[in-house]
């Protein structure tokens, strides 16, 4: 067989793994939100609905169907993005996502990629001193870091920085150009590298001190090889596979609450503030498609993830 | 220092313990306080409106008072009770449950039913966690042990992933092979053979999710979708969020104070207990949520 038909076989065979992981996110999503959520036709009638009118509406909306028909249906609404309008406005809930969507992305993202970068670049020297003065002061306010809470970091930012010292807005999105951007970025940024760099440099130190401790790389420096030649090319290629792992689900823990918290709190109209007032106020659609489809992109992000480490790891064979 | 170390698995926690001397007084200072809501000595008036509106601290509140006039110590004393149901009750169930499917699939090692409890515990480790206890309570629309409920579901997989790969190991050491020729049922080498070696690991665990727990209470009482009727430090600090704009920052500062000790008390803790217990640097994802 050929090298480039075997990697293609691996390839398909490590998205096909991802089917039943598709199909038990979709399942549990759908058993909640859509089986087990409150019977829209209820709302929809409004109050003292006849029990003929109740079973009407509900077969116009398929309510009656068998379970597994039902699921059907839902799967094809999420793979189509008919995902119906939101009860609060109206409006479309796709158009509802692609909106709001990018105003997350805009507002996560750079303190995701900082803090995770941060975390690495703390963790290499930790685990570079391994045991010294320096280890010692990095593991201690990851330590620290790990114990505050989002919610602490959060409120703590906001009366700083925003009512103390007043150099940040801390409400609302009011983007028009880069420097409004930079304004209004700079305090969920912090709030996120702090929320982040400690559990992240933990784990980061306990992989690199694992790989650092093998001997190849206590051979290469002792044949003197720089520390970043060392780092790049022996340790860090080494703990791919994990640290990449750990940055791929970091994103649910860490962006999903960041966003939940920091646009609820400072009123940014982002997806968090959406999925927060589709909580408090039960709007089942905007649920259904928030909950459904973060579920299917991040077990897809996940599977992706995996297959590129193990394409990049020249360890793994691809038997 | 050739002296052998004899100490076995069963022992180890207490000498663990005395070497920690702050976390653990400060881990019995909370439980105390917590005790004592139990109990009924103190803080059962939380709710309570015994003051003015932001009272400075003095003899008759130490702390002063919140923007309705309830007393902050009270409330912050009332919510390590709290914390420790949550926590207790939460690392209780998901490490039971956690233990039992972890033992149960490391044993069956790539049998169909290990290849279940990895597909379940993959799937809903695939869900985000947030998103997860929202839909929960709203499957459940709105009861009061959501919660408890979507945190136990969702915290139970790390235990579980831990708990089978140290039966996996403990299974190639060769007794629990002695076991089965022996003719011991699946079910007693579980219980009397696997699970009293993976207590050391069930109770780091357990000391893992009951601070997840707890941190992750805060963040969905803060949110106001987690505790209702109740008193919180995750309850307060929302409170707190609003106090602060109006330049009061007493109950932020006493309910961030409350959750970072214990947070950061049974964390040392954890880590302690995991450092003497397992020599060996383990690599593990600890559950955290924010």
């Amino acid at each position: 067989m050929t090298p480039r038909i075997e990697l293609l076989r691996f390839i398909t065979r490590k998205l096909a793994a991802a089917l039943p992981l598709i199909f038990g996110v979709t399942l549990i999503s759908f058993t909640l939100t859509v089986h087990f959520g409150p019977d829209p036709a209820y709302a929809m009638l409004g109050k003292n609905p006849t029990a003929a009118d109740v079973a009407a509406l509900q077969r116009e909306l398929g309510q009656d169907q068998p379970f597994w028909q039902r699921y059907a249906s839902y799967l094809h609404r999420l793979a189509t993005l008919d995902l119906g309008h939101t009860e609060s406005s109206g409006e479309k809930v796709r158009d509802l996502l692609g909106r709001t969507l990018p105003v997350s992305i805009r507002l996560l993202a750079p303190g995701f990629v900082l803090g995770t970068g941060l975390a690495l670049l703390l963790a290499m020297f930790a685990a570079w001193h391994r045991g010294g003065r320096l280890d010692r002061l990095i593991t201690g306010i990851s330590v620290i870091g790990m114990s505050l809470s989002f919610v602490i970091i959060i409120i703590a930012l906001q009366a700083v920085f925003g009512v103390w010292l007043g150099w940040f807005p801390v409400r609302g999105w009011e983007v028009h150009g880069p420097a409004s951007y930079l304004a209004h970025v700079t305090i969920p940024t912090l709030a996120f590298v702090l929320a982040s760099i400690g559990y992240n440099t933990r784990f980061f130190r306990a992989m690199l001190v694992n790989a650092m401790s093998t001997d190849h790389v206590r051979t290469a420096r002792a044949y003197g090889a720089s520390p970043t030649h060392i780092m790049r090319y022996h340790v860090l290629r080494g703990c791919l596979l994990p640290i990449t792992t750990r940055i791929v689900y970091s994103v649910p823990a860490l962006a999903i609450s960041g966003s939940l918290l920091l646009e609820s709190h400072f009123s940014i109209p982002g997806i968090g503030r959406v999925t927060y007032q589709a909580i408090l106020s039960g709007d089942q659609p905007v649920l259904i498609a928030v909950v459904g489809l973060s579920a299917v992109a991040f077990a897809l992000t996940v599977t992706v993830a995996d297959l590129l480490c193990r394409l990049a790891d020249p360890r793994i064979r691809l038997a | 220092m050739n002296t052998v170390r004899t100490l076995s698995v069963h022992k180890r926690p207490w000498s663990v313990v005395r070497t920690d001397h702050i976390a653990t007084l400060v881990a019995i200072a909370y439980l105390a306080a917590a005790l004592g809501v139990w109990l009924g000595l103190w803080a059962d008036n939380w709710a309570e409106i015994t003051g003015t509106m932001w009272a400075d601290p003095s003899a008759a509140h130490w702390l002063g008072t919140n923007r309705l006039g309830q007393d902050i110590l009270v409330r912050a004393v009332a919510s390590t009770a709290t914390a420790f149901e949550v926590g207790l009750a939460v690392a209780l169930s998901s490490s039971i449950i956690g233990g039992l499917l972890g033992a149960v699939a490391g044993h069956f090692n790539g049998s169909p039913v290990d290849e279940l409890i990895l597909w379940l515990k993959g799937t809903i480790d695939a869900i985000p966690f947030y998103l997860l206890v929202v839909a929960i309570a709203f499957a459940l629309q709105g009861h009061a042990m959501a919660m408890h409920l979507a945190m136990i579901l969702a915290f139970w997989t790390t235990t579980a992933r831990v708990v089978r790969a140290e039966t996996i190991r403990i299974g190639q050491s060769g007794f629990i092979e002695a076991a089965r020729a022996g003719g011991s049922t699946a079910s007693r080498i579980i219980f009397r053979h696997l699970l009293p070696n993976l207590v050391h690991v069930l109770l780091v665990q357990a000391t893992l999710v009951f601070v997840a727990a707890i941190k992750a209470e805060v963040v969905l009482s803060f949110l106001g979708i987690g505790l209702q009727d109740s008193i919180s430090w995750g309850l307060m600090l929302a409170e707190a969020g609003q106090d602060i704009m109006a330049g009061q920052y007493m109950n932020f500062l006493v309910a961030s104070l409350c959750l970072f000790g214990l947070v950061m008390a049974a964390s040392l803790l954890a880590d302690r207990l995991q450092d003497r217990l397992d020599p060996r640097t383990r690599h593990q994802r600890s559950v955290d949520i924010g």
